[in-house]
């Protein structure tokens, strides 16, 4: 469970600071796309609906709440507060922008991401784009499943709140 | 000897008594570790919901798409700006936004083509305006007040000026990713393409049909129109992959539809 004990001295000295790293570059990443997001409700709204994938009843709620939900995981890796919970949550909504991404690409829709807000707007060679925004997410998905695997890291809240469990 | 059994007996049971002891403590602090744990993590995920609660609440009352909205005097399918006679036989719906580079170019290449059907009485362009791109635009929501100028000029001066007006717009079309042109700019297009001063300047500067625009926005996305320009003829998207092609399909479809 925990990162230290039986692993040799090396590893011991590299592996928190992985997770320190994926912490910060996962978390920096939803907290910025989160706060692109803020600004715009309506075009959260647009965005979410331009994937057709959701039925209409609550594309507006998920659109609302997509970008306060990003902005929070994002606060809680880069202050290290359930760590293991917010990563695991991370590649929750990881796996399902990619399954969009790509169903979006398989229907060939043209449409823009709107990962880091705008989407629901013109989209020239979006399907261009989409590889590039599935490779992206795909790296942000191993970094929060490597932080689900290995949640105790140095520089977190969680070391002064939560107790270890099997110390 | 038997003395000597003796002790080791007791050392031995004296050992696994406090070996035992201590086995009951660890369990417990193993328990009020994963107690603390539970707290403290429903504690957090508790506080995080309602804050998630409160602000889809916020962003749902901020975001006014679909309240009521008067249409301006002179619109058809309530967001367009008509260009032809309600009568011709053939509707070219264009989807667009002004702060759009595309829709720009594609205004330039099918003015004449459209501009011929329409005299002839064959096509009712039906200019479908959007505003998907109010965040290009440095937060002065260009997209928004450009359509929502036109709303202007179209509910005061009528159609053949709005028309004018919307032209003269993607002629000095700024550049995407720039303020845009400013309110006394839109107001000084207007005017040159008819529209008296008195009549427009408040309607474009206090916004006046903004609910409209968001709206019309609003009913596109629900339509599937994800891009622009969009281009229905008689209700069938136009298929293309760049904006020349796009004009000599619009134009093609045309024909096929006047053919029937």
């Amino acid at each position: 469970m925990s990162a230290t004990g039986v692993r040799p001295a090396a590893g011991r000295k590299i592996v928190p600071w992985v997770g320190v790293l994926a912490r910060l570059v996962v978390g920096g990443v939803w907290l910025v796309a989160g706060l692109l997001k803020i600004p715009d409700p309506a075009e959260n709204v647009r965005a979410v609906r331009a994937y057709q994938l959701l039925p209409e009843s609550i594309v507006p709620t998920v659109g609302y709440a997509l970008p306060i939900v990003e902005v929070l995981v994002g606060l809680l890796l880069i202050l290290g507060l359930l760590t293991r919970i917010s990563a695991v949550l991370s590649a929750l909504l990881l796996v399902a922008f990619i399954v969009g991404i790509a169903a979006a690409w398989a229907r060939g829709l043209e449409i823009e991401c709107g990962c880091f807000g705008g989407g629901g707007g013109p989209a020239e060679n979006a399907s261009a784009k989409y590889p590039w925004e599935i490779a992206r997410d795909f790296g942000l998905l191993l970094l929060s499943g490597w932080l689900v695997w290995r949640p105790r890291t140095p520089w977190a809240l969680d070391n002064r709140v939560l107790p270890t469990v099997n110390p | 000897m038997s003395k000597k059994q003796s002790n080791a007996t007791k050392q031995a049971n004296a050992q696994r008594a406090a070996e035992r002891a201590a086995a009951i403590r660890k369990e417990q602090e193993a328990k009020e570790r994963r107690r603390r744990v539970l707290v403290v993590s429903a504690a957090v995920i508790g506080v995080l919901a309602l804050i998630v609660a409160i602000a889809v609440a916020v962003q749902s009352s901020r975001d006014t798409t679909g309240e009521a909205s008067t249409p301006p005097a002179g619109a058809v399918d309530s967001y367009a700006l008509p260009y032809g006679q309600a009568a011709a036989p053939v509707t070219v719906e264009i989807y667009e936004d002004f702060m759009c580079p595309f829709c720009g170019q594609f205004e330039t290449a099918s003015q004449d083509m459209l501009t011929e059907y329409v005299d002839q009485g064959d096509v009712l362009v039906e200019y479908q305006m959007i505003s998907f791109l109010d965040r290009a635009s440095n937060g002065t929501d260009y997209s928004t007040r450009a359509m929502n100028a036109v709303g202007v000029v179209l509910d005061t001066s009528g159609p053949e000026v709005a028309k004018e007006f919307h032209d003269l717009l993607f002629v000095n079309q700024p550049a995407e990713g720039t303020d845009g042109l400013s309110d006394e700019q839109l107001v000084d297009l207007a005017i040159r393409a008819g529209a008296e001063r008195s009549a427009i300047t408040q309607g474009i500067e206090d916004r006046s049909f903004e609910q409209w625009v968001k709206n019309a926005s609003d009913r596109a996305s629900k339509d599937d129109i994800n891009s622009t320009p969009t281009v229905l003829v008689d209700g069938e998207k136009v298929e293309a992959t760049t904006i020349d092609e796009l004009v000599t399909e619009t134009d093609e479809a045309i024909q096929a539809a006047l053919e029937e």
